[in-house]
């Protein structure tokens, strides 16, 4: 009874704060999308053409480096959290830079969250489906970084559902942005940590408001990737 | 060879697994131990019908878990009583929901006002003192609005030089007593804290020294939590000792007219024992061996 | 151009599928590779084109040892082509983008290879969703469309309508004579060795069994 009453009054206030473009809510989302965003592209940038290129290359302890990477895939935000709060900390290696509870601290944490991610799962495509892409590219005169190109723009489909993955994975941890971010006010709060904080504080209508809002974001995310699969 | 790294492998996975898994798990926990201990109460009740005083549900603070108080006197209790306490540590006001929605059998809390409005509206018999520590308002070393000189044990003028200098200042802003506390200290100063220099962090008072001490600002803390963290803090002790700084703990039973879960022969047992003699020496004696001081004044009357 | 493949050995785990002792493929000749499935023709084509470097012996490209600069001077045209997820235009400019010719002559050239292969209908469609005759057409203009010195086919005209496979051959053929282009074909077809072959190598067991100048 109670509990179905929690969710009737978080549907109602979650309508309510949208509705009533309630600009602390909206800043918080917005936060989140950047943050969340900014270290996908980032570390999609960086590390999907490397992820290609270690998939389709030969060497020795290839399959060493496929364990390492796999192992990382699933590393708890937590843990990256701590590591780079200690490091951009005052007393850190990177103290001086004064980057600790702010957004840009947040997005180095999730793009070092979301890289093994990133590279994982464009390496195991790069593996599967990129050597016979490669073979085409070669026989038709190719060079080492035409065929890395080629291979992004023929698996784009696949790698935009991995970057989605690892966008998914961004925005809905609390772990690291809690603990770089700080869940300060107006400056570094995002969705997650305001949910944990609202549920720590008995305040469950907006932190059931919160989570719709989530929810909502994946939807909408997921079905432009479906449609544009989809379309193709 | 094959076997050894197929053998390695499945370690390593396992492994993962058991990475990838625990975060989620050490999530949750908490929250399905709650329930789980809630049902359990419920079912044990139904059991043993009649024979509610096996066990209680003492609803608290984070803060007054924190402090180690509690896991120092609870087994005592126990021990006396055979009653088994199940301690849930939650923030204040959903300390007091659960009060008000049956869940728990006895509060003990820290926010006066609330506490005797709790009591007014039915949901508890009665509300009684135990204790009190007090906050102290902790900064950097450097003391940038020149607090300790001129407002050793003044609170509300010391936060009334920390809003003029614009002086960085982080607050608890999560609803937490200590936040509630630190809130009627600016409307006690007559000042409405906004801007640059006033972070709401939204975290637990662990949490909130760590960023006070990351950020050079100021912070009001729980003396028990800054002196555990002390060691780990540049943090100074600079205003103390203001009769506005004291933080008064109340043990409340719930009304047992709620539902017939409610243990209430236990909590009754609970607050008598907490409020002897005995037990308020064991209170007032409580940190001096850790920390050279103690936490806790005892109080009851 | 020619190749020369001497003491060429090439295993499968224990299992040794090539075994050629002396094989030259000669310049400006088209040359048919027939054998039964099994022995070696396919393996030999992605050795020859780079796609395997797993092997022992030597393979020499007019004299000289298989390097990048030589493989870009070849290209190989296989049973089941992959297209890419573009236009066949796109597809067919592809070698020519690479090889980094200027727009406009890269257009005009897309355009002469499309008109001589009757596939200017495609031109907008998507090279991944073509029939399996179209694409194999696409495929093979999209290798001749660079003009490489060495064309290697690997059964291109398989299960395709015999008006295409006309359009495919007398390409091969126009290929050959005009721009002077050596081509090593794997076919099981006799009627069409016999119809495009100056020579023909007969592989069996991974060895060479025949080897006729005169078919």
């Amino acid at each position: 009874m109670i509990a179905i009453d929690y969710i009737v009054e978080g549907f109602k206030e979650a309508i309510r704060l949208l509705v009533g473009f309630d600009k602390e809510i909206y800043d918080i989302i917005f936060l989140s999308l950047f943050v969340s965003s900014s270290a996908t592209i980032i570390a999609s940038i960086l590390f999907i053409p490397v992820g290609i290129y270690l998939g389709i290359k030969e060497f020795k302890r290839k399959r060493v480096l496929s364990r390492i990477l796999y192992t990382f895939m699933s590393i708890p935000s937590v843990v990256v959290g701590l590591l780079v709060a200690i490091i951009l900390s005052r007393r850190g290696p990177l103290g001086r830079f004064d980057l600790m509870y702010t957004p840009k601290a947040m997005i180095i944490a999730q793009t070092l969250l979301v890289t093994p991610l990133i590279l994982g799962l464009t390496y195991s495509l790069g593996k599967n489906r990129g050597k016979e892409i490669e073979k085409i590219g070669k026989t038709l005169g190719a060079g080492q970084k035409d065929i890395i190109i080629l291979i992004i723009k023929e698996l784009r489909i696949d790698l935009m559902v991995n970057v989605v993955t690892a966008f998914s994975r961004a925005i809905s941890e609390v772990g690291a942005v809690m603990l770089v971010g700080g869940n300060i006010r107006y400056r570094t709060r995002v969705i997650t940590t305001t949910i944990s904080m609202m549920k720590s504080m008995g305040d469950y209508p907006m932190a059931i408001a919160l989570g719709i809002v989530l929810l909502l974001i994946s939807f909408i995310v997921n079905s432009l990737i479906y449609k544009y699969t989809g379309d193709d | 060879m094959k076997r050894f790294s197929t053998l390695l492998l499945t370690l390593i996975l396992i492994l993962a697994l058991l990475v990838g898994c625990s975060q989620p798990a050490a999530d949750t926990e908490p929250e399905t131990g709650e329930e789980g201990t809630q049902e359990e109460a419920q079912n044990e009740a139904e059991e043993t019908k009649g024979d509610d005083s096996q066990r209680l549900i003492l609803a608290t603070t984070t803060s007054t878990q924190d402090s180690g108080l509690l896991d120092h006197i609870v087994p005592m209790f126990e021990e006396e009583t055979g009653i088994k306490v199940d301690v849930v540590a939650v923030g204040t006001g959903q300390a007091l929901e659960m009060g008000r929605n049956g869940e728990a059998d006895i509060l003990l809390v820290h926010a006066k006002a609330s506490e005797e409005e709790f009591v007014a509206e039915g949901h508890g018999l009665e509300r009684r003192d135990v204790m009190y520590n007090d906050y102290i308002l902790v900064g950097p070393k450097d003391d940038p609005a020149k607090l300790k000189e001129n407002h050793p044990n003044d609170i509300v003028g010391a936060f009334t030089a920390i809003a003029e200098n614009k002086a960085k200042f982080v607050s608890r802003g999560d609803d937490s007593g200590t936040h509630k506390k630190e809130l009627s200290l600016w409307e006690k100063a007559d000042i409405t804290p906004e801007g640059d220099w006033y972070i709401e962090a939204g975290s637990g008072m662990g949490d909130v020294l760590a960023m006070a001490n990351e950020e050079l600002a100021y912070t009001l803390s729980d003396r028990a939590t800054y002196l555990s963290m002390r060691d780990t803090l540049e943090l100074e002790i600079l205003v103390e000792g203001d009769e506005k700084l004291f933080n008064q703990y109340g043990i409340i039973p719930v009304n047992p007219e709620k539902n017939e879960n409610i243990n209430a022969e236990g909590a009754q047992k609970f607050m008598e024992w907490i409020l002897s003699d005995e037990i308020q020496k064991v209170i007032g004696e409580f940190g001096v061996e850790e920390f050279g001081q103690p936490l806790f004044t005892p109080n009851a009357k | 151009m020619h190749i020369q493949i001497e003491g060429l050995k090439k295993y499968y785990s224990d299992k040794l599928i090539l075994d050629i002792d002396k094989l030259e493929i000669e310049e400006g000749k088209i040359t048919g590779l027939i054998g039964l499935n099994g022995s070696g023709k396919s393996t030999l084509m992605r050795i020859i084109s780079g796609l395997d470097s797993d092997f022992t012996g030597t393979i020499k490209y007019n004299g000289q040892p298989l390097n990048g600069e030589v493989y870009k001077k070849m290209t190989l045209v296989t049973q089941k082509p992959y297209l890419f997820r573009s236009k066949v235009f796109d597809n067919i400019e592809y070698p020519l983008k690479v090889r980094k010719v200027d727009k406009g002559s890269r257009r005009k050239k897309v355009e002469e290879i499309m008109e001589r292969f009757q596939i200017e209908d495609l031109k907008d469609k998507k090279g991944h969703l073509l029939s399996g005759g179209e694409s194999q057409k696409v495929s093979l203009a999209r290798a001749l469309v660079f003009e490489p010195e060495l064309l290697l086919l690997d059964e291109p005209t398989s299960n395709i309508d015999p008006e295409s496979m006309n359009i495919m051959e007398r390409e091969i053929i126009r290929f050959n004579k005009e721009t002077k282009g050596t081509v090593l074909i794997v076919t099981h077809n006799l009627q069409q060795a016999k119809r495009l072959c100056d020579r023909i190598i007969q592989l069996d067991w991974g060895k060479v069994v025949y080897l006729d100048g005169v078919f």
